[in-house]
């Protein structure tokens, strides 16, 4: 009989209508950048680098990562609020929710390509990290299963962030405001003490804070397992509370 | 099961004390053209976004072809085309890609965009960004993504808004013949009564949030001749029954 769109299909839906917005563009810019940080540092200060004993990814990710994680969640504060920008720009929004849809099939539809969008940068860094390593420590190879295990690491950790962020600007008909928001949240985010291991351990897990996360901090290998757990739950967590509030909000509506 | 395709009993909708629909009871007959009328304010728009599940009734039920809301919201938004007070769409697409998503959500043949486009005139301008459409276009997009597929209910909040004089007696005519031409119930509001007179069955007279009258226009003469109201001008009929409510109203406070 009557037929609904699947799921699945949503994202790929949702990537049509984000054409001349210059989303992908942005995220292969700023992934780019990010990706030249550790480049750039080796290149000015290679010594200061080579001279480290220890893993050469360890010592590239304790020189860059502050930095390269930061512009990873501004991408995705930015793909975010642009998302929700075009549908709430020229009311398209209104339109998609009179439509035979699952009541978080947009906002799902949107996470999907939020956080395939921010699986471009990580490729990016992922690819200067792995020349940087064979380029400036040839003496000490086999990195590359490191270097993979630490970026999916980095992934787990960006979901719920992007899922927070996505949140928020969901709630914001404006986008300078959930854009002004997410800004003033990174800055945030990035004073908050990351040195005392218990305190961090938590920090981990609070959007905005968990991308500064490295997996050769953490204690072993049961503890990365429990946080990348934790952190998929909490983007669950996250989704349903954009349920919550879409019938909260059907109500003032 | 009764004749009438939309029925609704006592639906309510108050925004803190503020009550902008009051006990409706609409009935609208599968095949026919509802015209709903009501000076600004009277609470059409938000009456038909209830209909739709963009806002939440504050008490009341409402059936729609046998179906109830919440419970099958998804088949009864699959019956239904709209349009609710300005056009939606997204502004970054153009006219076509913007009708191609919907076709692609409600899973209609590749013919149905062309088949809309036609209808409301935009085939020559389908090309262009929707953003750069002129008011009366962006009218005549909307109006097309309300007709995709041709719902079995369609309902159109003003949908001759902003078109000049021609596209006005062309939306007249299309939606005058919906109901023989695809066995469509329309409900359609407007502000003017000599307007709807020309393209509805049946007519329902709202005024601040409250039903005055339903029923045919052969009834409605009855009605006003019986309350000696002047009927040769529909105009003034119009005019006079919200008048003589505003001032029951005033009375009753
Ligand atoms: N979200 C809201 N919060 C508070 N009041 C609202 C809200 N939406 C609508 N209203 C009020 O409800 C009343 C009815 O509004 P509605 O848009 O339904 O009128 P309308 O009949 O469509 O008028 P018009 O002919 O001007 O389009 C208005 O007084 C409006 O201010
Ligand atoms: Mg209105």
């Amino acid at each position: 009989m009557t037929a609904y769109i699947s799921p699945f299909c949503m994202p790929f839906l949702e990537m049509r209508k984000m054409k001349r917005t210059g989303f992908c563009q942005a995220f292969l810019g700023g992934g780019a950048l990010a990706a030249l940080v550790p480049v750039v540092n080796m290149a000015l200060r290679a010594e200061t680098f080579t001279s480290q004993p220890g893993s050469p990814f360890q010592i590239l990710m304790e020189a860059n990562w502050q930095l390269m994680a930061q512009l990873n969640i501004f991408l995705l504060v930015c793909g975010a609020c642009l998302l929700y920008h075009t549908e709430y720009a020229d009311n398209g929004l209104q339109k998609a929710r009179s439509l035979p849809l699952g009541s978080s099939g947009l906002f799902l539809g949107k996470l999907g390509i939020l956080l395939s969008a921010g699986l471009i940068p990580l490729c990016l860094e992922t690819a200067s990290l792995t020349l940087c390593c064979m380029r400036w420590f040839p003496d000490r190879p086999g990195e590359s299963l490191r270097i993979l295990t630490g970026m999916a690491f980095a992934f787990a950790m960006l979901l719920p962030t992007g899922a927070a962020m996505l949140l928020l600007s969901s709630m914001c008909r404006n986008m300078w405001i959930s854009l002004g928001a997410g800004v003033i949240l990174v800055f945030f985010a990035s004073m908050l003490p990351a040195s005392s291991s218990s305190v961090s351990d938590v920090l981990a897990l609070v959007p905005f804070c968990g991308p500064y996360r490295m997996l050769h901090e953490l204690p072993g290998r049961e503890a990365a397992l429990w946080t990348v757990c934790l952190c998929l739950g909490e983007s669950v967590l996250l989704c349903a509370a954009e349920r919550v509030y879409q019938s909260i909000r059907r109500c003032f509506a | 099961m009764s004749a009438n395709i939309i029925e609704t009993e006592n639906l309510t909708k108050s925004y803190g004390n503020f009550t902008a629909v009051s006990n409706l009871s609409l009935h609208i007959k599968k095949g026919s053209v509802y015209g709903f009328l009501g000076p600004n304010g009277a609470g059409k728009s938000t009456t038909m976004k209830m209909l739709l599940g963009l806002t939440k009734p504050s008490s009341g039920s409402f059936h729609i072809n046998g179906r109830t809301y919440p419970k099958d919201r998804l088949a009864i938004l699959r019956d239904m085309g709209s349009f609710i007070e300005a056009p939606a769409f997204y502004g970054n697409l153009t006219g076509e890609e913007n009708l191609e998503i919907l076709r692609r959500i409600l899973q209609l043949p590749k013919s149905a965009v062309e088949d809309a486009l036609e209808i409301v005139g935009l085939t020559e301008h389908r090309k262009r960004l929707a953003k750069k459409y002129s008011l009366g276009m962006k009218q005549r997009l909307g109006l097309a993504g309300a007709l995709l597929g041709h719902p079995p209910i369609l309902i159109l909040d003003e949908p001759t808004n902003g078109l000049d004089p021609i596209g006005i007696h062309e939306i007249r005519t299309l939606v005058r013949s919906l109901p023989e031409k695809y066995d469509c119930t329309v409900l359609v509001s407007s502000h003017l009564l000599p307007e709807v007179e020309l393209m509805a069955d049946d007519f329902g007279i709202l005024n601040h949030g409250r039903l005055l009258f339903e029923g045919t226009m052969a009834a409605l003469k009855r009605t006003a001749d019986a309350a000696g109201l002047p009927t040769h001008d529909l105009e003034e009929t119009f005019l006079a029954m919200i008048d003589i409510d505003n001032r029951n109203r005033g009375e009753r406070r």
